[in-house]
């Protein structure tokens, strides 16, 4: 027995479990697939703003006619962003639930960990909201088993850096960010390009997540006069910024890091968050016909305007849900196929018009951020 | 010149918030060698409990401040029977862990009730300022220091002239003849959880108007504390309440003259430094044991 390696038992055992139950799903009266997403702990609002465009989208394959003559079927597990829980959740989904593919998770070291067991079981998995570039480079190129329907995080970056130096036209920037790797890499990152394009870096200041007062630092920046001030950092943080640098009368163009594109950063930070800009996916007012009607048919269910993560979670679903209709039978193996090589006519609700779940040779598609500008309170599409 | 008192006032507001917190953190240390590492959340349950009565009450101010020391004298009050009257008997390291263990379950206790999205006292004062020549203060900062001198001066005062505040530091002198002198042990050690509780509460929900609560908030405040505690010297809230000051200033003078990125170090290399040349703080005396 010690012959085996622990991850040759599991593959067995794995083997074993699912042959006898894939065949009893077949003839079920549902279609059952999977998600995986932080209903619990630090991550919980995200994962279950994301679950809601999972669940809309199965709504609306439903009353499509389901999957196969048969309605589908949510099996979800809570990985509470725990790497450890988010394996086990992997293996109970596609051992006891037979699930052909899993929607998740939320964060990008969850998702890396959970991957590398669904991948040996056979069982692709669609982003649950993770945007780190970690979770598509840990795929094989050509044979991806992670896929994220939209650009990670160096692309986002990339596309606030250009915005700084090209739409709101500043020479002077000045950077500030928090000492996670999540704000240092962004800070890293949008330095190398501004500078790239002829503009100054005039400041660079990293703060502790979650420190409390800015006042000193922000009057010090003021008497560098920056154009434009880059934040990267958690939403709460930003807010705190952007407010305190009212309070000291720093008035500039304040761009901030994808994490601050929700409601909340602009409740938080007041009307301090006016003038504010910040690149996002998804916006309802998105010249996306697919993802106009999304968000018209989401509010009409819900009662509010869709976000990102609403809009995120429905076209992981609504993918997988398409990509497991033409492989024709529930088998992760024969989804993932699809997913890789057939999806290229899918139109989603993300991204510029007429964007598709046209995956790259590493499981993503890229395309070009929507910069938006807040505006009486409301984020507004810059251009569009 | 100018912008020199422009940082020293952003130092004077930060590390007055850092005096009510220490002060309470050290009155519990001084006098009953518990070492309270939740006193981080009683700050953050202050500024929750000031939140909910002003805005989802409605309460005036004065009302919500009622409310908030009321909320903080019953967590002092359990916090003793946990972490004092229960563990009194036993190694200090008992108290420490019981106390890391404590901050962990309100902490998470906060996030299942409150969410983990950050709160935010709003009040029309958010909107006026004060101007000292040079000196640009928004009214809830420009209130933060001399709210501290009146509540660190009348606990002082109450330390000095009542007969609780005797008791009190009878107890931080000597336990034993404490209590053969008549003093209700028991009741001392309950005040003085519930004062340091509602300090640190009053201090979270002032500082609720001018910073963002959220359930993690006490883990760097009760650093902080610690900080300014041990360069104050252990036990002595007069140093605490200098040591305090002391670090809110310098921290202002590093993140403006030399980077941000340095702030929160510069407090720990001045605690190692008081550590080892200076171990009973600045402004501690040193106790010869014979």
């Amino acid at each position: 027995m010690t012959n085996f390696s622990r991850r040759t038992v599991l593959a067995m055992t794995g083997a074993a479990l699912a042959t006898p139950s894939l065949l009893r799903a077949q003839s079920g009266g549902t279609v059952k697939i999977g998600a995986m997403l932080p209903l619990s702990g630090p991550a919980s609002i995200e994962g279950h703003q994301v679950l809601k465009g999972v669940e809309f989208a199965i709504k609306q394959a439903n009353a499509a006619g389901g999957v196969f003559g048969k309605p589908v079927e949510l099996a979800i597990e809570d990985d509470e962003a725990n790497s450890t829980r988010g394996v086990t959740a992997v293996r109970k989904l596609i051992e006891s639930e037979n699930v052909p593919f899993i929607v998740g998770t939320y964060p990008t070291a969850v998702v890396v960990a959970a991957n590398k067991v669904s991948k040996e079981y056979g069982v692709p998995m669609l982003s649950g909201g993770s945007t780190g570039a970690a979770g598509t480079e840990a795929n094989t190129p050509g044979d991806p088993w992670f896929f994220r329907c939209w650009p990670d995080s160096n692309g986002q970056g990339h596309d606030t850096a250009m915005a700084i130096v090209n739409t709101f036209g500043a020479k002077k920037v000045a950077i500030i960010h928090d000492s996670s790797n999540y704000g240092t890499t962004l800070a890293a990152q949008v330095t190398r390009i501004v500078s790239d394009a002829g503009g100054e870096i005039v400041s660079n200041d990293s703060f502790n997540v979650g420190e409390a007062d800015f006042s000193t630092m922000l009057t010090r920046i003021r008497t560098l006069k920056p154009d434009a001030v880059y934040i990267g950092g958690w939403a709460g943080d930003g807010a705190t910024i952007v407010r305190q640098a009212a309070g000291v009368g720093l008035r500039t163009q304040f761009v901030g890091s994808g994490s601050m594109v929700s409601d909340d950063f602009i409740k938080l930070a007041g009307p301090a968050s006016e003038g504010f800009a910040v690149a996002t996916l998804y916006e309802p007012s998105t010249p996306n016909e697919k993802g106009k009607a999304f968000g018209e048919a989401f509010e009409a269910e819900y009662g509010h305007s869709a976000g990102t993560l609403n809009a995120l979670g429905y076209d992981s679903t609504s993918i997988g849900i398409e990509a497991l209709r033409r492989a024709g039978e529930s088998d992760g193996r024969k989804v993932q196929e699809v997913l890789n090589n057939g999806m290229a006519d899918f139109p989603i609700a993300m991204g510029p018009a007429g964007t598709t779940a046209d995956y790259n040779e590493i499981g993503s598609v890229d395309f070009k951020n929507f910069i938006a500008v807040i505006k009486d309170g409301k984020r507004t599409l810059s251009g569009a | 010149m100018d912008l020199f008192l422009q940082y020293l006032a952003n130092g004077v507001v930060v590390g007055s918030s850092y005096v009510l917190v220490a002060v309470g953190l050290t009155l519990i240390f001084g006098i009953l060698h518990v070492v309270n590492f939740a006193h981080g959340e009683f700050y953050m349950l202050g500024g929750y409990a000031g939140i909910t009565a002003s805005t989802a009450f409605g309460l005036p101010l004065p009302a919500s401040l009622a409310v908030v020391a009321a909320v903080s004298c019953l967590l002092g009050l359990g916090a003793e029977a946990l972490l004092h009257r229960g563990l009194k008997n036993q190694d200090q390291t008992s108290s420490i862990i019981a106390s890391f263990g404590l901050a962990v379950a309100l902490q998470n206790a906060v996030m299942v009730t409150m969410g983990p999205q950050p709160e935010l006292m709003h009040t029309e004062l958010a909107y006026k300022a004060i101007e000292l020549g040079p000196v640009f203060l928004p009214a809830p900062r420009a209130l933060i220091p001399p709210a501290m001198l009146i509540i660190v001066g009348a606990l002082f005062a109450a330390l000095r002239w009542t007969w609780t505040g005797r008791s009190l530091r009878a107890m931080a002198q000597h336990e034993t003849v404490a209590r053969l002198c008549g003093v209700k042990v028991r009741r001392v050690a309950v005040i003085t959880f519930m004062l340091g509780a509602t300090l640190a509460g009053v201090a979270g929900f002032m500082m609720s108007a001018v910073y963002m609560v959220h359930p993690l908030v006490g883990n760097m405040i009760v650093l902080k504390a610690f900080i300014v505690v041990i360069i104050g010297g252990m036990g002595s809230p007069l140093g605490a309440a200098a040591a305090g000051l002391l670090l809110g200033v310098i921290e202002s003078m590093t993140s403006a003259y030399l980077t941000n990125g340095l702030r929160d170090v510069v407090g720990f290399l001045l605690v190692i430094a008081v550590l080892l040349f200076r171990p009973q703080g600045l402004f501690g005396r040193s106790l010869e044991r014979s």
